[in-house]
């Protein structure tokens, strides 16, 4: 029992899952399902296609060549079995993955991090340009901190000179 | 030369059958369809290849036949003569002759009639042509039928004809009728030729085959000969003539010495002295059949004799000399019913045949090619010692030993699974071998999958040191992100003011965009009305009051601006407060607050009845205005009716409306958009 990783989307495939395919030259084709297989039958190359980890890993979005990867190796040669070594290999094997895993995160963060920086320049220029949007500059120079106005309920003065004029009048 | 196969001669049609298949293939093969109003040209080729198309299958099928039918000239003598005499090569030649000229003639008509279809200037006489042309070939054909159905006989009888090998060792057996040839040659070979008691039951050649000495041999079967001169001998007999005459093969005269075939053996006798011109050169064995019945020593004096001047002929036929010992293998007796000396006559026969051919081939040229190929060595010996082959000890107590091992038999697994109960029940252990540093691994699982990856791929000799190695690197690795995360921070972060006013930006002009957007998509067909009539009450002063105070600002200064400025209080004169009081003498105190309200509550600016004369807006009488004004209002419903924004607004919303420019009509025509 093996497991084997899709030749198009380099997925594993778990038993009782996809197609082989043989050609007749003996090269043999694994796919996960049937969308691997029909993309493949169209002949598109994998690395042109993009939610493929070989496009991801040529285009520098997914860690591609680390020492953790150079643990797993598909071994022509089979070793005689030793309990212990199984063992050992087995633990391993949950530290590895471990490792493997931090690191693909870190690569990841280290991938976005640029935009990071990126986003926090344009919001600062976006936040000096647009506070007209929001403040009135009148009222930037009373109260120079970004707090914004809360709207306030209206009251209006209305001015009845005639009114006032004619009682002071009488 | 050509090689011919007698077998594989293409059947010959009869002259109807031939007749019918061209013109069927003709008809089929080539196009049918043709009318009168076609170019003439195209007529004319259409029929000229019907014509051709016919005189080139006959001539291809004539030809095939005319080849495939051996040529007797080109053909070994020996099948030649058997030709010969079977079918007459006269009339074989004949035959085949006349298939040639009607080829000829075949050709012949068809160039002609395609000559004259050159000139052929309407339909009907091109076919009348064509039907001529093809009308003749068939004619020429049907005379030739008679030729043809002999050439199938002949065809038929020459595919089964045996298939004599005329170059390679051959025995060939000769003899009155019903001596015991065919027995013999059933004895010796897996022919299975008719025994009968009457003569003639063999009435051509069989072949059989033999072996001595790791070589085949053939061994032909005649038919019986008569002591006839060679002018009144009938076709079968002719047929065993033939094959001695051309056969370079070993002869046994058989001789029936019981005289239970019907004829004496001075009968015998003579025949052989008649035919024996034609035992030139050849390996000849007199055999003397049926000695069950008759011993050969039990026999006259005269027949003694007979037999004995027989024997001396056939000893002249030996090579190497009057040796005695050879001579009397000339003489052979046996008998095929008690199968006795039966063999010893097949070696004898064998072995004088292979000599004479190895001698021959030995005098010949060729040999020298091969000659100086062959070299047997043979190691001369030094002394008398004896030196048989060396067996080391230990060599031949392991022998002995295996010997006694084998008798003891060791366990099988089969017995193992019979004693645990049988082949259903009892699985076989496949692991009981297997060499592993601790006997205890034997029965243990190792997992191949674990957590999505196989184990196997992972297994290495030195694995926890390269993890060890690894778990290094992440440390050192941590470190330095740890390092740089603290430098990272130099980086201004926004504090929740600044990030609550972002937000407050954004969405702002998000709002912006859209209400833009929908302005602007709805601009063409939107109508422009007054701000004071819009439902979203926008442009109220309310809410301009709202708008500035969200900004910050105080709008109680705007508002009071906006509502002096409005068309209610424009107009208005300034209010003259020396005129009041000028009035204010003679107002009634008593009611102050009545006058004031009434005033406060006057009108806005109004115009006053509709055809109320002004002077100045240049007008003859009230009643001239009031049509006037009618006028206008009349014109402008209908524009305002199209919702058209004056009369120079000529917008046409849809220039092209789809029910006027597609569709079908109901009733009517389309032809016009």
């Amino acid at each position: 029992m093996r497991l084997e990783k899709c030749w198009f989307c380099s997925s594993t495939i778990y038993p009782g899952h996809g197609i082989q395919f043989v050609r007749n030259d003996c090269t043999v084709f694994k796919f996960c399902r049937s969308k691997c297989h029909k993309n493949f039958k169209m002949k598109r190359n994998p690395r042109k296609v993009r939610w493929t980890k070989k496009y991801r890993e040529l285009h520098n979005k997914d860690l591609a060549r680390d020492t953790v990867f150079e643990f797993e190796r598909k071994r022509q040669r089979p070793e005689r079995y030793d309990r212990n070594l199984v063992e050992n290999t087995l633990k391993a094997m949950k530290k590895i993955d471990e490792i493997r895993v931090t690191r693909r995160e870190k690569f990841w963060l280290n991938r976005m991090k640029v935009k990071k920086s990126k986003e926090k320049k344009e919001d600062l220029k976006e936040l000096e340009q647009g506070i007209d949007l929001v403040k009135a500059p009148l009222a930037f120079q009373e109260d120079s901190t970004l707090t914004i106005p809360k709207a306030k309920k209206m009251k209006v003065v209305i001015t009845k000179p005639e009114e006032e004029r004619r009682q002071m009048e009488e | 030369m050509v090689q011919y196969n007698f077998k594989k001669i293409t059947m010959v049609p009869s002259g109807k059958d031939f007749v019918d298949i061209i013109l069927s293939r003709t008809q089929r093969q080539t196009p049918t369809v043709v009318h009168k109003g076609y170019a003439i040209s195209r007529l004319r080729q259409f029929y000229m290849r019907k014509v051709k198309y016919t005189q080139q299958n006959f001539y291809e099928k004539l030809s095939a036949i005319i080849d495939e039918f051996p040529r007797l000239d080109d053909i070994h003598p020996f099948y030649g003569d058997l030709l010969h005499v079977l079918y007459n090569k006269d009339h074989y030649k004949l035959a085949l002759g006349q298939i040639n000229t009607a080829r000829n003639l075949i050709s012949k008509i068809s160039k002609d009639y395609i000559r004259l279809l050159k000139y052929g200037d309407s339909l009907y006489r091109c076919k009348t042509l064509k039907v001529a042309a093809l009308g003749r070939m068939c004619t020429v054909v049907k005379k030739i039928s008679p030729s043809l159905a002999y050439l199938e006989q002949i065809r038929q009888h020459m595919a089964r004809l045996p298939s004599i090998d005329p170059n390679t060792r051959t025995i060939l057996i000769c003899g009155y009728p019903n001596v015991g040839k065919s027995s013999f040659i059933n004895k010796i070979t897996r022919a299975d030729v008719d025994v009968q008691p009457y003569a003639f039951t063999t009435k051509s050649l069989f072949v059989g085959h033999t072996d001595y000495k790791y070589l085949r041999y053939q061994v032909i079967d005649t038919p019986g000969i008569l002591d006839r001169p060679l002018e009144e001998r009938n076709i079968i007999e002719m047929c065993s003539i033939t094959a001695l005459a051309h056969l370079r093969a070993a002869v046994l005269f058989f001789l029936d010495v019981s005289g239970s075939c019907g004829y004496s053996i001075a009968q015998q006798a003579a025949l052989f002295h008649s035919i024996k011109s034609l035992f030139l050169n050849k390996p000849l064995l007199v055999v003397c059949n049926k000695i069950d019945l008759q011993p050969l020593e039990s026999l006259s004096e005269e027949d003694r004799k007979l037999v004995m001047e027989m024997k001396d002929e056939a000893s002249k036929t030996l090579n190497g000399g009057d040796d005695p010992e050879l001579a009397n293998g000339v003489l052979l007796s046996m008998s095929t019913l008690t199968e006795d000396g039966v063999i010893a006559v097949k070696n004898a026969a064998c072995e004088r045949l292979l000599n004479q051919r190895v001698e021959m081939k030995l005098k010949s040229k060729k040999i020298n090619d091969c000659l100086n190929r062959f070299h047997v060595a043979m190691p001369k010996p030094r002394d008398g010692k004896e030196r048989p082959p060396s067996i080391p000890q230990a060599v031949l107590e392991a022998k002995a030993a295996q010997a006694n091992v084998e008798r003891e038999k060791r366990k099988l697994e089969k017995d193992l699974e019979n004693e645990n109960g049988g082949a259903g029940v009892y699985s076989a252990s496949l692991k009981k071998n297997y060499i592993l540093p601790n006997d205890e691994w034997k029965e243990d699982l190792m997992p191949e999958i674990f957590e999505g990856h196989n184990v196997t791929d992972f297994v290495d000799p030195d694995i926890l040191q390269r993890l060890q190695e690894l778990e290094r690197e992440e440390g050192l690795r941590m470190e330095g992100e740890n390092e740089e995360n603290d430098e990272m921070d130099e980086e201004r972060e926004l504090s929740l003011e600044e990030r609550e006013a972002l937000a407050e930006i954004r969405k702002k002009k998000s709002l912006l965009i859209q209400e833009h957007r929908i302005k602007k998509s709805t601009a063409e067909s939107r109508s422009v009305i007054p701000r004071k009539f819009n439902k979203d009450k926008a442009f109220t002063s309310e809410r301009m009051g709202r708008d500035l105070s969200r900004l910050g600002l105080d709008p109680s200064a705007a508002i009071n601006r906006a509502r002096s400025r409005s068309v209610s209080q424009r107009g208005r004169k300034r209010e003259r407060s020396l005129a009041i009081e000028d009035e204010g003498e003679g107002m009634d105190i008593d009611q102050p607050n009545k006058k004031l309200r009434m005033r406060s509550r006057s009108r806005s600016q109004s115009r006053g009845p509709p055809g109320e004369l002004v002077p100045g807006e240049g007008f003859k009488d009230s009643a001239q205005k009031t049509k006037a004004v009618k006028l206008a209002k009349k014109a402008a419903k209908k524009r305002n009716k199209d919702a058209r924004r004056g009369e120079a607004d000529r917008v046409i919303l849809n220039m092209k409306p789809k029910h006027l420019f597609s569709g079908k009509r109901s009733i009517g025509k389309t032809d016009r958009r």
